[in-house]
């Protein structure tokens, strides 16, 4: 940024050469763009030895590359939707390299832009060789423009098709992702773990009460699902998703409904090829189930998800088996099946669970504010 | 105009006072947050972030105050933030982890695939996106961290500690990209790195014990190092400690400001 000699020094061989090779410590690199702005001899000496490098190679290709996919827009018309989405970003970088002058001068973000305009000296040499000012950049391999705005070209024109066949596709991994740590973690082996139990019990060992046991246990297993997805101990990403629209209730929701999906079928399944003796139905759990879940995630918003959990799983427990433990007469799981059809079974019981699910709904979009930052750990 | 104004800002951080009534004002530009350990850098962007809720004080950004619910979304719609310690996913290629904070971002879904790829090729990871991030390497981990941060096309842009773990050479393409975004966006970088803020930013915040104690452009900072016979290998390291000296020896404190 020296003044030291706009006319008074050319660009020697060596450094031509150095420079188009990329090795030219910056500083330097810097003074000698300064001074092809204003020189056109060096500018197309430099040009020239650019142009013999792998660069030039490469932007003749991205230049061909812009030509050819150029009219592709206007043949794909089912796909234009797509296509814009897809060509917006890219189109500046895309035309960028194959018309220097032009984007140049129009687009003041690039690094390049104020000095081509705030230059004074005759324009002749960049208007007569566009590709003199902007093969320097573009091949200077310290600076990052290089390799982003010659990448990107290359493997658009595929994509552009690639994309349009798979929307559906990327929506439903999309949702997998959604669902998060709870599903790929330790809980879903977890579940499965407790339906295979539970089978291998009923006909392995021939125990009769495995369906009230399971009965028992189910409804804990989407709370801890929950417990388990969501918030700083559970989600690496945790400190990310909590600056993002989409990482409060949304997120904590999807999770939820994930971990229902998974368990509220396997679980029931399980439970119809169990023998009933004497327990509630299979499908039973499932009001219970979903008003725990939904129950947990309102408490979260005040204790954290943990506690949260904790609370709803243990009260459940504790509802469950706690009589059964201090009640007198009959075995156990005759007790517990007992418990369990006072818990679940006719129109009161159930009635009073979907009523408790929908409490907790409403108890949950009320405090929906308190999903906008993190819970408590 | 302003994109970013805090008034009277006070955080509390494990009982200790993070931040003491702190006033600031950014625009347009990259804008350098320096300080020693402790100096409630992280606090601040974390604030910033709208991530954790300041003790009292006012927070408006991009016109928004974010102490309610209703502008929240639309701010968090056009915010980017690397946190000082960047979780991710180590089972995810590069493109979905990218993907999925996208997703988070409300980014529309016909425009993600588009916007995912410019990300990652800004960061220089193009021939990475297929990878699994666990197999990248600390500094490439870090990019990641750094394109999932720009995937919206952020207005505003916070980055802790991004140059942590990038060598020499990542560092200088990243200061490139950070003057590429700091032409439309608010970007806010913390660093320890006096030289990341010389290279990169056009405007410096010197933080110190939860107070501002030097603002002003990485030209006058060097200039005040060039000055003073403080301790530092470069004018503007002299400028850092001279600066932090002033604000920190009562009755000068005025002066340096």
């Amino acid at each position: 940024m020296t003044n030291r000699g706009r006319q008074l020094w050319h660009a020697s061989d060596d450094l031509v050469a150095r420079y188009a090779e990329g090795v030219l410590p910056e500083s330097d690199a810097w003074s000698l763009e300064k001074h092809v702005e204003d020189c056109a001899g060096c500018a197309s000496r430099v040009s020239a030895a650019v142009r013999g490098t792998a660069a030039g190679a490469v932007l003749a290709q991205v230049r061909a590359a812009v030509l050819a996919a150029a009219p592709v827009p206007g043949t794909a018309a089912a796909a234009q939707p797509r296509l814009g989405g897809t060509a917006e970003p890219a189109q500046p970088r895309l035309t960028e390299p194959s018309m220097p002058a032009a984007p140049r001068l129009t687009k003041p973000s690039t690094p390049a832009a104020p000095r081509l305009t705030e230059q004074s000296v005759p324009a002749a040499p960049r208007l007569t060789e566009p590709s003199v000012p902007a093969a320097p950049r573009l091949t200077k391999p310290s600076m990052p423009a290089a390799p982003r705005l010659t990448e990107p070209s290359v493997p658009a024109a595929p994509r552009l098709g690639e994309a349009a066949g798979r929307p559906a596709l990327s929506r439903l991994a999309r949702l997998l992702w959604a669902a998060g740590p709870a599903v790929r973690g330790a809980w879903l082996p977890a579940v499965l773990g407790v339906a295979v139990a539970a089978l291998a019990l009923s006909y392995g060992a021939g125990f009769p009460g495995t369906r009230a046991l399971l009965l028992a246990v189910a409804p804990v297993v989407p709370v801890a699902g929950v417990a388990l997805s969501y918030g700083p101990h559970a989600d690496p990403l945790h400190e990310v998703a909590a600056a993002t629209p989409g990482g409060g209730l949304r997120l904590a929701l999807t999770r939820t409904v994930a971990v229902l999906v998974v368990s509220l079928p396997l679980l029931t399944l399980t439970g119809l090829l169990l023998p009933a003796s004497g327990a509630p139905a299979a499908a039973a759990w499932l009001l219970p189930g979903l008003a725990l879940a939904l129950a947990s995630l309102a408490l979260a918003s005040v204790v954290g998800c943990r506690a949260a959990a904790g609370l709803t799983g243990g009260g459940w427990l504790c509802a469950v088996v706690g009589p059964v433990a201090v009640a007198p007469g009959g075995t156990a799981t005759g007790r517990l099946a007992e418990q369990l059809s006072r818990c679940l079974d006719g129109t009161a019981a159930q009635g009073a669970w979907a009523a408790a699910a929908v409490l907790s709904a409403v108890l949950l979009t009320a405090r929906r504010p308190a999903y906008d930052r993190p819970l408590r750990p | 105009m302003s994109s970013l104004r805090v008034t009277g800002l006070r955080v509390r951080h494990r009982k200790t006072l993070a931040l003491d009534s702190l006033d600031l004002a950014l625009g347009t530009g990259v804008h350098g947050l320096l300080g020693p350990n402790g100096a409630g850098k992280t606090s601040l962007i974390r604030v910033l972030a709208t991530v954790a809720r300041p003790d009292a004080g006012r927070v408006e950004l991009l016109g928004e105050d974010i102490a309610g619910h209703r502008g929240l979304a639309g701010v968090r719609r056009r915010l980017g933030y690397l946190p000082q310690e960047f979780g991710y996913y180590p089972g995810f290629t590069v493109r979905e982890f990218v993907a999925y904070v996208a997703w988070l971002k409300e980014v529309p879904a016909a425009r993600v695939a588009a916007a995912v790829e410019r990300a990652v090729t800004r960061v220089g990871l193009a021939d990475r996106i297929d990878a699994k991030v666990r197999t990248l390497s600390g500094g490439m981990v870090r990019r990641v961290g750094i394109a999932q941060a720009i995937v919206n096309d952020p207005a505003l842009l916070l980055l802790d500690e991004p140059t942590a773990g990038l060598d020499p050479e990542q560092r200088v393409e990243f200061r490139a990209l950070l003057r590429e975004l700091g032409a439309a966006a608010t970007v806010v970088v913390s660093t320890h790195l006096v030289e990341d803020v010389a290279a990169a930013c056009t405007e410096v915040t010197l933080l110190d014990a939860g107070r501002i104690a030097y603002r002003g452009t990485p030209e006058a900072l060097t200039l005040l190092g060039e000055a003073s016979d403080g301790p530092g290998d470069h004018p503007i390291e002299r400028g850092y400690t001279a600066a932090l000296r002033a604000h920190r020896t009562p009755g000068a404190r005025e002066g340096v400001r």
